[in-house]
């Protein structure tokens, strides 16, 4: 097993102007599970087709362990890789899938043997491997795509989206399973997502990328708690931040932040750091995550300086939680994650408390966050 | 052991030295530049030419050295009047690389040899070491295995006839009267009557990374069967034609027992196989197109013109797709008939929003809608958004652009610009 490090990397495309990846710098541990997520067109993927070989790097180098790789062929890079657009050998069975790579690298007969069923164990596939690929369901063959990339024993396993054509039940499930196989194989891996929740769940650390550079490198809890721009606030995290822009302005001797339908104090903690960089009697955008607007009346009684009342406009009843749409806090919708049992309902008035402890100031020139640079 | 005679034995095994890398070089050059077997009158054009080695040799064994070509008969008599001869094990056998015959202080070492002469290393050194002699007959006799090695892996009969057949088809795409169907001499046997399937692969990887003939036909011996051929177009271009049987299965049982796989179906599963396969297992990034089977004996050049042209579209209108089919562009070919002003002029009335159409997620929900034969809920499912949204997004497009993609007329419009617009917007 090994680490990948990738420095400076860059990656321009001809004719075009502007890169597609700009000064990449990773140091992705041994064993370590390394999320590359952001939007379509962020880069991700480009990135990982660079670690793969099978785009070349335009400035930077890649290394993979201690071996500079960036002229080295994909075959000889030591890797796996399992694909969006994973095809399986149709005219091989599910055993012949899974042991071609092998047969190519000269692996001996039992050898070959042995690790295409100790991998199909691992896989739950042993019933299938005389199998050819159209026999088998989505899921199945998932299970052989990863087969694939597992009996390499490879130093790093590249994965690109290798469960969106799944649907989401069973794209749940497997979600658990890469989880649990990375981990028992103790193999660095590196899988890229546009899905934040399968980021969340399963990378040791994330990397929030948008428009080919990286925004930020962090544990999900890291990221979840302490975005460090408006772009990481808004897009870890379901449903996303909400974002309120509003003035910070001294009365009384506490520091409030006012908006449209919105005055509420801001703790003493924060509002040092926000004297002491300047920003009284400025614009900020203040950042609450759903779950930080409380309608409790316990909650309610502890916090009167920071109420605000709104409107629902829809209340999504999940059962076990409700989504509330509201206006009247600010000028954009605001959503507010409640208990189930709360019994809101679409139309009313209700009153919410901020907790303000738990809010992100953003600048508003620059969407840095204020508390985290 | 005096002090002098310690340094004559060092100078001596640094001359040893000395000597075998230039012969190594010479015979390792030789036979990496050159694909037939080495002969004197073609000494030239070798990687490493006569003058490059022979002058050092005379310098290190400070005597006259030179290579001189002889008879057989010559080396015959010579081998009968030496003084002292060494064969080898290969006594009763043609000339071979390292023996040597040695009279009047002159010592004879073959270097090459053909069916009717002798390419010789004449040393004129009498006080030449045994050491000397046995450490250069070694180095041309090693070097003489090394070449045959390189000599076979150079140039195989398939390869060869490969070229020709390649020869033949550029000249048939460059020519105003193209002849279809291959003359008797490029057949090889009956193997190219039969029918087989057709794929076309370009690579897309830097010149240090050029693909190997032998390297690719042994992957894709392996992959798909033996018989397979395998003929290079243009750098980095290939023609592969695959064997019958890829489409012949034996096990029929399929996941969901609806869905009749059907030919086109099969070809795109198979050329998918063999894109990943290449892609992983041997050069990374590559476009791959695959037709209808064929017998290449009728059909190369039409094949060859189709699966090229199927390539290039799909490079131009599905920018990250590398799997081509010509049955899946034949819009794109129709759209790609009409000149570009033509194109521009079209794009430029029919969008009133073209803005609309940049935002990636209207592009991504557009694709799939129309991917999916514009079924909502599928299109939702695919997508991980709720029906509403879908319909939300679409009335916005109609909204915006006055074209509503549920009916067919709008449908068939927005996909063309869809497809005009990537061309365009690249260019």
């Amino acid at each position: 097993m090994a680490g990948v490090r990738l420095e400076g990397i860059y990656k321009k495309y001809p004719g075009s102007d502007k890169a597609s990846v700009t000064d990449v710098n990773l140091d992705i541990k041994d064993k370590e599970f390394l999320v590359l997520v952001g939007p379509s067109g962020c880069g991700k993927s480009t990135t990982l087709r660079m670690i793969a070989g099978l785009e070349e790097i335009s400035e930077g180098k890649l290394f993979i362990g201690d071996r500079l790789v960036n002229d080295v062929a994909p075959k000889d890079r030591d890797i796996a890789m399992v694909f969006q657009s994973y095809a399986l050998y149709p005219h091989m069975n599910v055993y012949q899938n899974m042991a071609f790579g092998l047969k190519l690298r000269k692996f001996k007969k039992a050898d070959i043997d042995k690790r295409v069923r100790e991998a199909a164990k691992i896989l739950d596939i042993e019933h299938l491997l005389d199998r050819k690929p159209k026999a088998l369901s989505g899921g199945q063959r998932q299970r052989v795509a990863l087969g694939r990339a597992i009996v390499r024993e490879p130093q790093v396993f590249l994965m690109d989206e290798p469960l969106s054509n799944l649907d989401a039940k069973l794209r749940g499930q497997m979600r658990a399973e890469i989880s649990k196989l990375t981990k028992r194989l103790e193999t660095t891996t590196i899988y890229v997502t546009h899905d934040q929740i399968e980021a969340m769940t399963m990378g040791d650390r994330i990397v929030v990328m948008k428009d080919g550079f990286i925004q930020q490198t962090a544990s999900p809890e890291e990221l979840y708690n302490h975005p460090v721009n408006i772009f990481v606030a808004g897009f870890i995290g379901a449903p996303s931040m909400n974002f309120i822009s509003g003035t910070l302005t001294e009365q009384g001797g506490a520091l409030r932040f006012k908006a449209s339908g919105v005055d509420v104090v801001v703790p003493e903690g924060k509002a040092a750091t926000l004297r002491s960089k300047g920003y009284i009697g400025k614009e900020v955008i203040l950042g609450i995550r759903p779950e930080d607007l409380h309608e409790e009346p316990v909650f309610l009684e502890a916090s009167p300086q920071t109420i605000v009342n709104a409107n629902v406009e829809v209340a999504e009843n999940l059962g076990h939680e409700m989504y509330l749409y509201l206006n009247g806090i600010g000028t954009d919708t605001v959503i507010a994650r409640v208990d189930g049992r709360a019994g809101v309902r679409d139309g009313v008035s209700v009153k919410l408390a901020l907790d303000m402890n738990k809010v992100h100031l953003f600048d508003k020139a620059t969407e840095l966050n204020i508390f985290e640079n | 052991m005096t002090k002098k005679s310690v340094i004559i034995k060092y100078q001596k095994i640094i001359i040893i030295n000395i000597i075998f890398y230039i012969l190594w070089r010479y015979v390792t050059c030789a036979a990496k530049g050159r694909r037939k077997p080495l002969t004197l009158v073609e000494i030239g054009d070798r990687e490493m030419s006569t003058t490059d080695w022979l002058k050092p040799l005379q310098h290190i064994l400070n005597c006259p050295v030179q290579v001189v070509t002889k008879s057989m008969l010559e080396w015959s008599d010579l081998l009968r009047d030496a003084e002292a001869v060494w064969l080898g094990e290969k006594k009763d056998q043609p000339p071979t690389e390292g023996q040597r015959a040695e009279k009047n202080g002159m010592t004879w070492i073959v270097t090459a040899s053909n069916d009717y002469s002798v390419e010789l290393l004449e040393i004129n050194n009498p006080s030449l070491s045994v050491t000397e002699k046995e450490l250069i007959s070694w180095t041309l006799k090693r070097g003489r295995s090394d070449l045959t090695q390189l000599k076979a892996a150079a140039l195989s009969e398939t390869e060869r006839n490969a070229l020709k057949l390649s020869e033949w088809i550029q000249k048939q795409l460059e020519a105003d009267e193209p002849a279809y169907s291959l003359p008797d001499h490029l057949t090889v046997g009956s193997r190219l009557f039969n029918e087989m399937i057709p794929f076309l692969l370009v690579t897309e990887q830097s010149n240090t990374k050029q693909a190997v003939y032998t390297e690719l036909e042994k992957l894709l011996h392996s992959f798909l069967s033996e018989d397979v051929l395998l003929i290079p177009l243009k750098s980095q271009e290939w023609l592969i034609w695959g064997p019958l049987s890829l489409l012949r299965d034996e096990d029929s049982d399929t996941f969901d027992d609806q869905e009749e796989e059907t030919i086109e179906d099969s070809l795109a599963s198979i050329g998918s196989g063999l894109h990943e396969m290449l892609a992983s297992e041997w050069i990374g990034e590559c476009h791959l197109a695959v037709t209808h089977p064929t017998t290449p004996a009728k059909g190369i050049v039409e094949t060859t013109i189709l699966l090229r042209e199927t390539i290039n579209l799909g490079r131009k209108f599905h920018v990250g797709t590398n799997i081509h089919l010509p049955w899946m562009l034949q819009l794109e070919r129709l759209l790609n008939a009409i000149p570009e002003a033509q194109r521009s002029k079209y794009l430029e009335q029919s969008l009133k929003r073209a803005d609309l159409f940049v935002e990636s997620e209207m592009l991504s929900t557009l694709e799939t809608f129309f991917t999916l034969d514009c079924n909502v809920s599928e299109t939702a499912k695919k997508l991980y958004i709720h029906r509403n949204t879908l319909l939300y997004r679409l009335d916005k497009l109609k909204q915006e652009t006055g074209l509503d993609v549920r009916q067919f007329r709008d449908a068939v419009l927005v996909k063309i610009i869809l497809l005009l617009y990537k061309v365009t917007k690249r260019n």
